[in-house]
């Protein structure tokens, strides 16, 4: 009986004649998909995307270059390199981060012990060249000056958890 | 021999062994910070704090001396309670600055406290901070860091022999500092950053620069004097970061000399990274090959006699023979490698090495110092004297210039006089020579770079024999020399041939024509006036003295960038090992005179380093065995000869800049301007 | 002179003009049927599918189609050149020139001959020759395997479609396709022949390479099938042909199941609607069907396609015949 049974659903194409019910009546349901470029999904304050290196709010950059971000990277995408600055201050002279390298694992501002990088909510920085994603200095410091009001909103949010 | 227990395993140590020691020998680590063990013991720090039976309380174990029976434990719940209250008492007034000290990665704290800390503290109230304190252009200081373990200030008294270094107030408030403002005035005081366990004493120079895990160490020797102290290259890139001491307890122990330590950023300066070629009056860039044309055009043709060349006081042996079978080649005899023009008899081994050798001065009673200073010439020498002199019963005379040696010595004379009446035997000081079991004296640049050196070289023998200092088993008679390759140079017999000239003579012949091609292999010590219109080639690595006279500069390598075999004043060969490459173009020295020869129709019959370094096992039995010590057979040496009356004067005029890498470095031109400068400059109202 | 120009040059320009004004159309077509299936497939998948290019992405095939121009053709460096660049320009030919014996209505029809769809059936197994040599001349294991599998699968699919057409053939009595189209006045074959409707659609993805038995293209183990070493125009071309191909085939299953031009019905509102637009609606409506089993389907296994040709396909399309034949015969209906 079975066997009929099975023979008639293959045979009267059953099983493919509800699959494709199901698909049709797929095409009249609401879509799922944001329209990307004019809608956005939210994103969490833990969003690892786009690194910055912030500021004080007296201005004061807050790497103090003790390169545990450089140490701790696991893609080695970070390059610092630091001398004494003429108030004898311990910054770097170079702070680059080569994002092609970069695997947005967020260790870096893990190990920050002052909150310096960070990674923020911005991911759409792709660019028409590779080397406009070797990101140095000048451009991390900027990155942390566009999104500062977000990055200190994203890591008072994450406080109590670290 | 007392025998105790520690962990339930039964030791049995010699009398006087601490229980820290002890504990040691069995592989059972003690945390510490004020105990070290080339100093005294204070015990002050209490970290390395024990439960023994019987006693009421833990004991500090590097105080405590063994005794027979004592039951020791130093893994017990007591002991880490203990421990952690004292990290926890330490670590109320340190910074944790971890991230912004140049310790961090090789702090001591850094580490205990991963072992005895707490991830938080209960001290609520404000911690101290203490006001820097300046110790010169060596050494930074953030004294808000110190742990007042005191190894700084010990170091200072008992090794460097500077008692500059004291603490000021108690408590709280105790202080580490030089009680009035100055720089540490000690050719030593580098090994205060390594002696301090944290972050308080940092390098200068270093300071910022990398972190210890982005260091590629290679284990190399230093150049910067004769001793060749064992050092540690420390490079990130290409690019040498900083230089540490290795132990060796034959030669530098521990320790390091500031030149040795801190020369390392004239390693990045007025480097020669292409050759150049003298054209319209003007060394001008070129190609290897154009100057190797333009050498080939010049020499070709000149008879032997008439080209000669000269070693400088950096060069490795495998460049020297291979110079040597080049110019030899060539059909001259003129070469030596000693440029400053010290003269003295080589016919015998034992007449130029260091016979006592360094360790060997801790065996000595008695010792004779002629015409030598030995803070400037071998610090490390000077180090293990003043080693032997805290041992106690040692008698020094000093025959030269009167200088602080930092410790106390008998002042003997001058000149030669003296040492005339030394080798007589009717210097007063003779009687505590023939006393002394085992006497010893140490011959100088100042003895020996005089016109007359090898008749004060012979003097020195007669008073050496004369005041029993040559004994079976025990050979007192040293030559201190300054250069690195000196005694190298010596040995493979880098020294004017039948009828060769030596440098005085290279030098007059230039001057006259009779020298019409010049070879100065990183010679630089030498008054390139006196080249007069000869044809100069100049190989080596810095734009130096000898380069700016030069018509053809070849770029060769640094003694961090090549291995070579270096021959130390004890006859010692050490290896030194490549850490980074040449700069651009420049090349191992070795293969640029190969190239060379090719070029000049003089095949040198090598063609890898081994196959140099069998040459060099040709030319002298000593490179056979590298870091070993060859002993020298005593034997007649020295030419009697006329001897001028002038007082035995150092040749080193400034310490901190004795050679082109030193030269070139800011740190030591730092160092000159602190301690040489300033001190003709200083009165009595300043500081 | 005269009969030189009303004899031959005149007819041949009005042949010109007649095959412009079928292969415009179908060119535009396959533009948009690449269209039609993203769209249908994002619709089915709850997605958007191409929207940014002109109003709701209509411009999208343009966009395509001028950057697939814009790329550089890279031959590869031991491939046959000369078979390289032939495969793709034989397959887009005949996936054109199969079009000239369909009738687009009783009197729209480029060549209206009597063994229309011997010749339909002919060209179309023609089609795997430009498939094997694209394989061969890449001189690529996965192009070659590809279009190994693809020739394979369309032969075994061709000996089906073969009974089925026959099956039409022996209710027809005619190779004409204008006569299989008027033969369905009545009724439409896909009625009395429902089973050989369902066998021939099958057999039409197969021989088409469409999902689920897009197995020469097998992306995941073939990386893209026979074409993988073409790109920008020879790749197009290829794009151009398969599209084509499977608009032929929506056009056979109307003209042989479907009833061709006619309407539904041969009542009043119905019948004012011109041929053509109730063959193109037909057309679309199969369209449809493929791009719906493709959005519905998985891939078959290679074993599995083979076993449905040749074990499942062949003996119920040769029953059929028999079938068919016999009930015919028995009962005079013979045409």
């Amino acid at each position: 009986m079975a066997f009929l049974d099975r023979t008639a659903r293959g045979f009267f194409l059953t099983e493919l004649l509800s699959g494709l019910g199901l698909t049709f009546s797929y095409m009249f349901r609401p879509r799922v998909t944001l329209n990307y470029p004019f809608e956005k999904g939210p994103i969490s304050p833990r969003f690892r995307g786009e690194h910055a290196l912030r500021r004080y709010p007296n201005g004061e950059e807050r790497c103090i270059a003790c390169k545990l971000c450089e140490a701790v990277c696991p893609a080695l995408a970070i390059t610092i390199e630091a001398e004494p600055r003429d108030d004898g201050s311990r910054r770097t002279t170079r702070y680059d981060i080569d994002m092609t390298k970069c695997i947005y694992c967020g260790l870096c501002q893990e190990a920050c012990p002052v909150d310096a990088i960070v990674e923020g909510p911005n991911f759409e920085f792709s660019t028409e060249t590779r080397e406009e994603l070797f990101y140095n200095k000048d451009k991390l410091l900027e990155n942390g000056d566009r999104w500062e009001a977000q990055l200190a909103a994203n890591v008072a949010v994450d406080a109590p958890y670290r | 021999m007392p025998k105790l227990t520690i962990d339930g395993i039964e030791v049995e140590v010699e009398p006087g062994t601490s229980v820290l020691q002890a504990c040691e020998q069995i592989g059972i680590e003690i945390p510490r910070f004020c105990y070290h063990e080339r100093l005294t013991v204070p015990a002050n720090c209490r970290m390395c704090l024990v439960e023994m039976e019987k006693a009421p309380k833990p004991v500090a174990s590097c105080a405590m001396p063994c005794g027979e029976g004592m039951v020791i434990k130093t893994n017990t719940d007591l002991v880490h309670k203990a421990r952690k209250g004292v990290m926890e008492f330490l670590l109320i007034n340190h910074p944790l600055d971890c991230p912004i000290c140049d310790q961090g990665g090789e702090c001591d704290l850094q580490d205990q406290a991963m072992g005895y800390g707490f991830d938080r503290s209960r001290f609520q109230e404000n911690k101290r901070a203490v006001k820097d304190k300046y110790l010169g252009p060596l050494i930074k200081t953030i004294m808000t860091r110190c742990i007042h373990c005191t190894r700084c200030i010990r170091f200072a008294d008992e090794i460097a022999g500077v008692p500059e270094l004291g603490a000021t107030g108690r408590g709280e408030h105790m202080e580490v500092g030089t009680y009035i403002e100055q720089a540490i005035s000690s050719e030593l005081s580098g090994n205060l950053i390594d002696v301090c366990p944290v972050g308080a004493l940092t390098s200068k120079p270093y300071a910022f620069t990398t972190r210890p895990w982005e260091l590629r160490k290679t284990e190399t020797i230093d150049v910067m004097d004769a001793l060749g102290s064992n050092i540690r290259v420390d490079t990130r890139g290409p690019e040498v970061m900083r230089l540490t001491p290795r132990l060796n307890e034959d030669i530098n122990e521990e320790w390091l000399a500031d030149k040795s330590r801190f020369h390392y950023d004239g390693l990045k300066r007025q480097r020669l990274d292409r050759p150049y070629v003298r054209r319209d009056g003007k060394l001008q860039p070129a190609t290897w090959a154009e100057a190797f044309t333009a050498i080939a055009e010049r020499v070709k043709g000149v008879p032997g006699d008439r080209i000669a060349a000269l070693a400088g006081d950096l060069c490795d042996a495998e460049s020297m023979v291979a110079l040597k079978d080049l110019v030899e080649g060539l059909g001259s005899k003129n070469l030596d490698c000693r440029q400053d023009g010290a003269a003295f008899d080589t016919s015998a081994r034992a007449g130029y090495l260091f016979n006592t050798t360094i360790a060997g001065i801790e065996k000595a009673d008695a010792i004779l110092l002629i015409g030598t200073y030995p803070r400037w010439e071998g610090s490390m020498v000077n180090a293990r004297i003043r080693k032997r002199y805290l041992m106690g019963g040692l008698k020094v005379g000093v025959v030269g210039e009167r200088r602080d040696l930092t410790y106390p010595y008998t002042y003997l004379g001058a000149g030669p006089q003296t040492l005339q009446e030394l080798a007589d035997g009717s210097h007063e000081f003779c009687e505590i020579l023939k006393t002394a079991k085992r006497p010893m004296l140490i011959l100088g640049a100042g003895a020996l770079r005089r016109a007359d050196g090898a008749a004060i070289q012979a003097l020195a023998r007669q008073a050496a024999e004369a005041n029993n200092m040559v004994q079976d088993g025990w050979n007192g008679f040293n030559v201190l020399h300054t250069a690195a390759a000196r005694v190298g140079g010596l040995e493979l017999g880098f020294l004017p041939g039948q009828g060769g000239k030596a440098t005085a003579e290279i030098l007059a012949g230039a001057s006259s024509g009779a020298i019409e091609v010049v070879y100065l292999l990183g010679a630089d010590e030498i008054d390139t006036a006196k080249l007069g219109d000869a044809f100069v080639i100049y190989q080596g690595h810095h734009g130096d003295r000898g380069a700016h006279r030069a018509d053809v500069v070849l770029p060769g390598a640094a003694y961090t960038e090549k291995n070579g075999l270096y021959v130390n004043t004890e006859g010692r060969v050490q290896m030194a090992r490549m850490a980074v490459f040449p700069l651009g173009e420049a090349r191992e020295d070795w293969k640029i005179l190969r190239a060379l020869g090719d070029q000049l129709g003089v095949r040198l019959p090598y063609d890898s380093l081994a196959q140099v370094r069998k040459r060099l096992a040709e030319a002298s039995p000593v490179f056979r065995s590298i870091e070993s010590l060859t002993m020298a057979e005593w034997g007649p040496f020295g030419q009697a000869g006329t001897i001028d009356a002038a007082p035995f004067h150092c040749p080193i005029e400034n310490y901190y800049m004795t050679d082109p890498i030193s030269r070139a470095s800011a740190t030591m031109a730092k160092c000159t301007e602190t301690f040489l400068a300033a001190a003709s400059e200083r009165t009595g109202t300043h500081g | 002179m005269v009969e030189l120009w009303s004899g031959y040059a005149w007819p041949t320009i009005i042949i010109v003009l007649q095959i412009v004004a079928i292969i415009i159309p179908l060119l535009v077509g396959v533009a948009y049927l690449t269209y039609a299936e993203r769209k249908v497939l994002a619709a089915m998948q709850l997605r958007q599918g191409p929207n940014m290019v002109g109003p709701f992405g209509l411009f999208q095939p343009l966009a395509d189609g001028l950057k697939l121009f814009g790329k550089e053709t890279v031959i590869p460096a031991g491939a046959n050149r000369v078979v390289f660049v032939f495969a793709p320009m034989l397959t887009f030919l005949l996936s054109l020139i199969a079009w000239a014996v369909i009738p687009f209505s009783s009197t729209m029809v480029l060549a209206n001959i009597n063994v229309g769809v011997l010749y339909l059936f002919a060209i179309s197994s023609l089609g795997v020759y430009g498939i094997i040599m694209a394989g061969w001349a890449s001189n690529s294991k996965y192009a070659f395997l590809g279009g190994l599998r693809s020739a394979a699968q369309m032969v075994s699919y061709e000996v089906s479609i073969g009974f089925v057409i026959i099956t039409v053939l022996l209710c027809v009595g005619s190779l004409n396709l204008s006569d299989v189209v008027l033969a369905q006045r009545t009724v439409w074959f896909a009625i009395p022949l429902f089973p050989m409707f369902v066998v021939f659609f099958i057999s039409a993805l197969a021989e088409t390479n469409r999902a689920p038995f897009d197995l020469p293209e097998g992306e995941s183990e073939l990386v893209g099938g026979y074409n993988v070493e073409y790109s920008a125009m020879t790749f197009a071309l290829f794009f151009l042909g398969e599209y084509a191909n499977m608009i032929l085939m929506s056009a056979m299953t109307s003209i042989l199941f479907l009833g061709g031009w006619l309407p539904p019905f041969d009542i009043a509102p119905l019948n004012w609607i011109p041929g053509p637009i109730w063959f193109a609606l037909k057309i679309a409506l199969v369209l449809f069907m493929f791009l719906w089993v493709r959005a519905t389907v998985p891939r078959y296994r290679y074993d599995q396609l083979m076993r449905l040709g040749w074990k499942v396909f062949l003996p119920f399309s040769l029953f059929w015949v028999i079938l068919t034949a016999g009930v015919l015969v028995t009962f005079g209906w013979l045409p």
